[in-house]
């Protein structure tokens, strides 16, 4: 193993590397996108007064937390269609592109939404009764003063929830995503160039979620000043 | 509210009769009961604390004085009893107790500013919000207000960059910028470095010489004594013993009074 070959393979998994990572990418952002509204609704219910809005919450956040990804990929990709071809749904089909962003999304939005509770939980008691006791209305002060409060706790965990989301994305070439560990693994079926071929891989998520670290860093430091 | 039309026929004996709607407390409270779960902590007060009066709430801690102003603002959920601000119930079904609240500032130990908000923006909060004023005429009354407490300097500081005295005041300023008529204070000088508390008093000082009412949860027993109208004693959830700050401070009856005060003068 010497340098020259890490080169060489660089050269010849780039293009299949860089196609993969579109995939990763454009999987990961869209899923987030979505995990992060699915959270807001996620949290919204968990805070509510109603026992059913929360009882669901609770459900949702249970199953996701308590079972692999994997699992939860397979279960979106193969198990809820013969589910529904069984319930007289012949027709129902769901791609894997599908597939995936669901899973991806309903996996993000239970930790983000318990994410958001968190971040809303830690600002201090006094903050709302300060505001109610001006006079303004609950959702107001919920509004105005909370959750701009929130967001600032939240910023990091959200950040480090976006990085495992990006990592887990991996996961995704068990049901057949053509991301970047689906296209190293072809690749090394063709060449046999195991090491070569995960260390570039590795390399890339290293890159990307440094970056995002750096921005989280930056951000939390600005947020503290 | 038909406060006109009975105006004089519930007068009690010997009211200042200073507010608008005259002979009528401020605020009555009748048969106060607060309980968190199995542990009752307010076990039936009355009080009547009539226009321009300021009483001072004293008390070993846990006693329920706390309680029992939070209950004032409905800041704790009363369990039984009823609490009458201006003739107004804030206990009854369906009061509009944001309405209410805002006749009732209150002080909190620990401030409470908002930390995302200037100085300035914490008094503009909420009249801006409720839609009272146009952001430019509650900058005016903000700075008005600031200007009293001794901070118009720090109008535009963050409330992270002020010592506590310093922040206690904003707060105070804060509760004011909704124009109350009546101040509750929470054991406003409890978290303060000792070098603080007078500038803190002395603004209360102040706004008692101008003829505030307000309710005082304290343990500063010095100011409860010079500037109260009437000093409360509460322990066990219930009043034991209150008077003119004179006769229940320097000669109290009741023997839980005088082992209270034992402790704390």
């Amino acid at each position: 193993m010497n340098p020259e070959s890490l080169i060489q393979t660089l050269q010849g998994v780039g293009p299949m590397l860089a196609s993969g990572l579109g995939t990763t990418l454009y999987v990961t952002v869209l899923s987030l996108v979505i995990a992060m509204v699915l959270g807001i609704l996620v949290c919204l219910m968990h805070l509510s007064h109603l026992k059913v809005l929360r009882g669901i919450a609770k459900f949702y956040i249970w199953i996701i937390r308590g079972t692999p990804m994997l699992v939860q990929a397979f279960y979106v990709y193969f198990a809820l269609p013969q589910l529904f071809q069984l319930l007289g749904a012949t027709e129902f089909r769901v791609s894997v592109l599908t597939a995936s962003i669901l899973t991806l999304t309903l996996n993000a939005g239970a930790y983000i939404s318990e994410i958001f509770r968190g971040s809303i939980e830690a600002v201090p008691k006094g903050q709302m009764e300060a505001s109610r006791s001006l006079g303004v209305s609950y959702a107001t002060s919920m509004r105005k003063i909370i959750l701009p409060q929130a967001v600032r706790i939240c910023l990091p965990s959200l950040v480090n929830q976006c990085i495992i989301t990006l990592k887990d994305s991996t996961i995704l070439y068990a049901i057949g995503l053509g991301e970047i560990m689906y296209q190293a693994r072809i690749y090394v079926g063709r060449t046999m160039e195991s090491f070569a071929t995960y260390t570039w891989v590795a390399v890339v998520f290293l890159l990307i979620t440094s970056v995002l670290m750096l921005v989280s860093r930056t951000v939390e430091k600005r947020m503290r000043a | 509210m038909d406060d006109k039309t009975t105006k004089g026929a519930t007068t009690p004996a010997g009211a200042p009769a200073t507010g608008d709607k005259a002979g009528q407390p401020k605020i009555r409270i009748t048969g106060l009961c607060k309980s968190f779960g199995d542990n009752e902590v307010l076990s039936g007060i009355d009080l009547d604390v009539e226009p321009g009066e300021v009483v001072c709430v004293i008390g070993p801690s846990g006693s329920g004085k706390s309680t029992m102003l939070r209950c004032i603002n409905r800041l704790e959920e009363p369990t039984s009893g009823d609490i009458v601000i201006d003739g107004e119930s804030i206990c009854a079904p369906g009061a509009d107790v944001d309405r209410i609240r805002r006749h009732l500032g209150m002080v909190f130990q620990q401030f409470n500013l908002f930390p995302h908000y200037s100085v300035r923006e914490n008094l503009t909060y909420a009249p801006v919000q409720l839609k009272l004023m146009g952001q430019a005429e509650a900058d005016k009354v903000a700075m008005d207000l600031l200007a009293r407490v001794g901070m118009a300097d720090k109008a535009d500081a963050m409330p992270r960059s002020l010592s506590g005295g310093q922040q206690q005041r904003v707060a105070i300023a804060r509760a004011l910028a909704m124009q109350p008529d009546i101040m509750l204070f929470d054991e406003p000088t409890s978290a303060l470095d000792p070098e603080m508390v007078h500038e803190v008093l002395d603004v209360m000082r102040e706004l008692a010489d101008d003829g505030m009412t307000m309710v005082i949860v304290t343990h500063e027993m010095g100011f409860a004594h010079d500037v109260a109208d009437r000093v409360i004693f509460i322990d066990g959830g219930v009043i034991v013993e209150q008077g003119d700050p004179e006769q229940v401070m320097n000669h109290p009856r009741n023997e839980r009074t005088k082992s209270f005060l034992s402790k704390v003068l």
